[in-house]
């Protein structure tokens, strides 16, 4: 299993450009909802701002994973953004977000195998080489190849 | 330093395990030595064991949720978001050697108990995992039983029979069915709280050969003594086999195949070569130790088959002591008979009134199960005693034993007969019993002898948990 296997190569977006949270949201759920991964557009924007609301998910270094667990989700998936120029998120060391994994996890999916891809993911944003490396890449292959490496 | 810690947060996702990593990076880039439980949406990963926990300088729980913190009474805790860990892991750390000692105020009683709470404290919960599992079933299939018999039961040579024509035969037959499943539940929860759930299979069929005596040629399965010892070596089994380093490749399939097959054929291959085969030589050496009994006096021989009745209540001892009896009635010696009858009814009884006595010795789900054995023990279902005897076999089981040797040597010198081979007041009601009064009498004294000794016995539950 790899966390690739939970996206495809249209979900990897280059220059994500968005001045606020909410709007960079709404550009990746439109993604979510071209590649047929959610049911209802609303209920899952839901979910991610509930999160939210609890605590910001900007976790610092640069990095925000906006994540949602719900029934709208159809599919667990993955969607990866990098925004060069920066969104103000609210995040822990007050640094603007270049990096955004956003996640959909049905409420109720076989298995956990997913979960697992997940947290492996978390621990490895926490690696300073695993995101200079998607920092420096250019183009959507090479961020598939080094999402690919996230594999349990 | 040696650091546990927990990290959880809400969905469970991300940043649990993102501060599981920061705090374990931080931990290894400063030589301290940090190992931290995860409780994420795919359970509990990781787990800290109880002598990591004794060991550690300092407890961090970063947590956005609730974590059960009674593990850590006597530690140094730093109670935090789980945001926090991921933002100064390093600090935190640092924090635990400033930090409050976990319910320090309640550390003087605890002490006391709290080298006893260690040792038993897997064992402990495993057990009560199954019991609590268990339950229902016993409660379940008891009630029923005791309907069908009560309402549709008609004393005979064979022991209380219902007509097959009638509609409690069936409910009869439901019971049975619930009853079928006690012993392979309490193995299999046994197993489950040991090893998680590749434990569950294998503890549920350890469980089922345990209680099918065909299985190692034996007349009676090994009861709910043997259902506890299947469930022990099934999850103990199952836990090894999850700690052996495989390929990659094969961890998917470790938990639903492998894990369940091998500790399967181990624990069930174990049960019938090894453990069962003893049971039957077991049960042929009682039955002729007690036909060598039959001259001697009469009180020892109350004694003995009441004790016998409620040591493993419808397990194998329990089975001699019943057959004898049974055969006993035919052979012209009913009395026999009357002493089993009286002891048959006093494990659930005395239990269910100690439950009455003092409610602080018995968990809450103890105490409904105390209700239903009190109905069990009116018409004879010693089985209703179980659920207590599998949770602490070492109070309860001597409780019963007493009673029922009490009631066994009373009703044998008071000259009570039953000619019918079922026990408990039902018999009485139905006729069969000569001396009613003494047979009640006898059943009352062993009653009370059980509640009393159990209550005596059992320690209120605050101190034995330890919170």
């Amino acid at each position: 299993m790899k966390l690739t296997d939970y996206m495809t190569k249209d979900m990897i977006i280059l220059d994500l450009k968005a001045s606020s949270p909410q709007l960079a949201l709404h550009q990746l759920i439109d993604v979510m909802e071209s590649e047929g991964r959610i049911t209802n557009k609303s209920d899952y924007y839901k979910a991610l701002v509930n999160r939210e609301a609890q605590s910001s998910t900007a976790i610092g270094f640069e990095v925000a994973i906006p994540h949602g667990k719900t029934d709208a989700v159809i599919l667990p998936s993955v969607v990866f953004a990098k925004a060069p120029e920066g969104i103000e998120w609210e995040s822990l060391d007050g640094d603007p977000v270049k990096l955004v994994f956003m996640i959909g996890v049905p409420e109720a999916a076989a298995g956990n195998e997913h979960l697992r891809i997940l947290a492996l993911l978390s621990r490895r944003l926490i690696d300073d080489s695993f995101r200079d490396g998607l920092k420096e890449a250019v183009t959507v292959d090479e961020i598939y190849a080094q999402l690919s490496t996230v594999e349990a | 330093m040696k650091i546990v810690a927990i990290t959880a947060c809400p969905t469970g996702i991300a940043h649990t395990y993102m501060a599981a990593e920061k705090l374990s990076k931080a931990g290894a880039e400063n030589g301290h030595e940090v190992k931290v439980e995860t409780h994420g949406s795919i359970g509990v990963e990781n787990s800290l064991t109880q002598v990591e926990i004794d060991e550690a300088d300092g407890v961090i729980i970063a947590a956005d949720k609730e974590v059960d913190k009674s593990r850590f009474a006597g530690k140094k805790v730093v109670i935090v978001p789980v945001i926090a860990a991921i933002k100064d892991p390093l600090g935190l750390i640092e924090k635990t050697q400033a930090a409050p000692v976990y319910g320090a105020s309640k550390q003087v009683e605890e002490k006391a108990y709290a080298s006893q709470k260690r040792e038993r404290s897997l064992f402990y919960r495993a057990l009560m995992n199954g019991v609590s599992h268990m339950i229902p079933f016993v409660v379940v299939g008891g009630l029923l039983i005791a309907l069908a018999l009560a309402l549709g039961g008609e004393p005979t040579a064979n022991g209380l029979v219902i007509p097959k024509d009638s509609v409690w035969f069936k409910v009869n037959m439901i019971g049975s069915a619930a009853f079928t499943f006690m012993a392979p539940i309490l193995a299999g929860y046994i197993a489950y709280a040991i090893a998680d759930r590749p434990g569950l299979t294998p503890g549920i069929i350890a469980g089922y050969i345990a209680a099918n005596g065909s299985f190692y040629n034996s007349e009676a399965g090994a009861g709910f003594i043997g259902a506890i010892i299947a469930g022990f070596i099934a999850g103990y089994i199952a836990k090894w086999i999850k700690s052996w380093k495989v390929p990659q490749m094969m961890q998917p399939i470790m938990p639903i195949l492998i894990i369940p097959i091998i500790a399967t054929i181990i624990a069930g291959g174990l049960f019938v070569y090894v453990l069962g085969a003893p049971i039957a030589g077991v049960m042929e050496g009682l039955t002729k130790f007690l036909e060598g009994m039959q001259g001697s006096s009469k009180i020892l021989l109350g004694l003995i088959l009441g004790g016998m009745i409620a040591f493993d209540m419808g397990g194998p001892v329990n089975k001699v002591a019943f057959l004898f009896g049974s055969a006993m009635i035919t052979a012209g010696q009913p009395h026999i008979m009357g002493a089993i009858a009286a002891a048959i009814c006093v494990p659930p009884l005395g239990m269910g009134l100690a439950t009455l006595l003092k409610k602080n010795r018995f968990e809450k789900e103890e105490q409904e199960a105390g209700k239903a054995a009190l109905m069990m023990g009116l018409v004879g279902i010693t089985e209703g005693a179980i659920p207590f005897a599998a949770a602490d076999p070492l109070r309860v089981i001597p409780a019963n034993m007493v009673g029922s040797m009490t009631a066994g040597a009373l009703a044998m010198v008071w000259g009570v007969t039953n000619s019918v081979p079922h026990g408990g007041p039902v018999v009485a009601v139905l006729g069969a019993v000569e001396q009613v009064f003494f047979f009640f009498l006898a059943i009352i004294i062993g009653v009370i002898v059980t509640a009393l000794t159990a209550v005596t016995l059992k320690k209120p539950l605050t101190t034995i948990k330890a919170k």
